[in-house]
């Protein structure tokens, strides 16, 4: 009873907190801005899926909960699901996801290293990247969740801030644990800025400077058993960010498969919303001192 | 006024400050500078000071949780008092480029994420604190 009571106060007391969001546009490409130490951003999006004739529609919704281990280390754990018309709707697994800046200042070229574990099945569809040659889409989901895969993903990613625009590349390797698929590849380019650079002095939320817009290009490289294009699943994707308040903001992309291998149309959405000083606010209110 | 009285007086001050959770006693961190090359660098905004009023919205948005609404730094964050004339003697440009930077290993985040302008309305902003 105490410890619902201390939850019920905890939701209360996130509930209030006013932190920015300062969300960056992509869903993909990662950049070097990591979330704030003790912060926590809880993010859902959902990849839409728009098929091809012959295959079918579906939606694969997910969870993000970010937080700011330190200056220079941001953990992630995602849980996920799919739904796909005229099929089922399955929980397709987690994974848990850490990014690490080695140099402590800003540079012209600003890398990131990323290492995720992912517990997750076949049926996965969220596609937070693409790698290796394309998955196919005709199996039935109650055949794709039983098949379980344990990834270990690696990623390098370069980021360099020119002025009001971010320009990241990401370099993907991804190993499945569970399977003899060698090693995939992977890539992603993001470029955005925001619309606006001056800030104005009301609290508005339709000013310029609430939204960033940019692209992303993403695809796969194969594996170490065949690199390169082919059967591969490539994309681009105009993608739109909206600071709605100053601790939620909106994001949207519409990727267009650049090969037969891709879904010609991907559509993601996703809100997040950030609480600053979540870590000592727990510690707080859990005892000890901060 | 008597050196006892001055140091009386003193005590009273930092006691209070440290009562309201202020950070009177914020010592910088000397391996935390500027290049110099970063800090001559001039405000471009040093003549637009209506663009201040931008500065605090962000301020607000951005600093508050560590700096406190007046800038005087919260001592359980061991953030810095931006009131103080060690951070105030600062160039434009210095202040700019520890913004955009951070001091990760002691709790200031970098704020490159901010667009170059808005970082510098902060600066301009900063300026009114003292």
């Amino acid at each position: 009873m105490k410890l619902i009571g201390r939850i019920l106060l905890f939701a209360l007391f996130i509930a209030r907190a006013d932190s920015p969001a300062q969300e960056s546009p992509y869903f993909v490409t990662y950049g070097h801005h990591l979330e704030e130490p003790g912060n926590l951003e809880i993010a859902t999006s959902t990849t839409m899926g728009v098929p091809r004739s012959g295959q079918k529609f579906y939606l694969a919704p997910y969870m993000e909960l970010e937080y700011g281990v330190t200056g220079r280390w941001t953990s992630e754990l995602y849980l996920e699901g799919q739904s796909t018309a005229g099929d089922s709707a399955v929980f397709t697994g987690w994974r848990l996801e850490n990014r690490f800046r080695p140099l402590k200042r800003e540079h012209r070229i600003n890398p990131v290293l990323y290492l995720e574990y992912e517990g997750i099945n076949e049926a996965s569809r969220i596609q937070k990247e693409i790698v290796g040659n394309a998955p196919g889409f005709g199996e039935p989901n109650s055949e794709l969740s039983q098949t379980h895969a344990h990834e270990l993903e690696t990623k390098l990613i370069l980021s360099s801030d020119v002025h009001n625009w971010n320009l990241a590349e990401n370099f993907i390797v991804e190993k499945n644990l569970s399977a003899e698929e060698g090693f995939e590849f992977g890539y992603a380019l993001g470029v955005n800025r925001p619309l606006g650079t001056l800030a104005s002095a009301a609290n508005c939320r339709f000013c310029r400077e609430n939204f960033s817009a940019g692209l992303e290009l993403y695809g796969g490289l194969g594996s170490t058993n065949g690199f390169g294009f082919h059967n591969t699943a490539h994309y681009v994707a105009p993608v739109i960010a909206w600071q709605i308040s100053d601790n939620a903001s909106l994001r949207f992309s519409s990727a267009i498969g650049l090969t037969h291998e891709s879904n010609p149309v991907l559509l993601r959405f996703g809100y997040s919303y950030e609480i600053r000083g979540f870590g000592a606010k727990l510690t707080r209110l859990f005892g000890s001192n901060p | 006024m008597t050196h006892g009285t001055r140091l009386s007086v003193t005590c009273v001050f930092v006691s209070l400050g440290a009562m309201l959770g202020q950070n009177t006693a914020y010592q910088p961190d000397p391996g935390w500078r500027a290049p110099a090359a970063a800090a001559f660098k001039p405000n471009p905004l040093a003549k637009r000071p209506e663009a201040a009023a931008g500065g605090k919205k962000l301020f607000l948005r951005n600093c508050t949780e560590c700096h406190g609404n007046d800038g005087s730094g919260i001592m359980k964050k061991h953030a810095a008092d931006l009131q103080l004339p060690v951070v105030q003697e600062q160039s434009d440009g210095a202040l700019f480029w520890k913004i955009t930077n951070g001091n990760p290993d002691r709790g200031m985040p970098s704020f490159s994420k901010l667009p170059e302008l808005q970082r510098w309305q902060l600066v301009l902003f900063l300026r009114s604190l003292h």
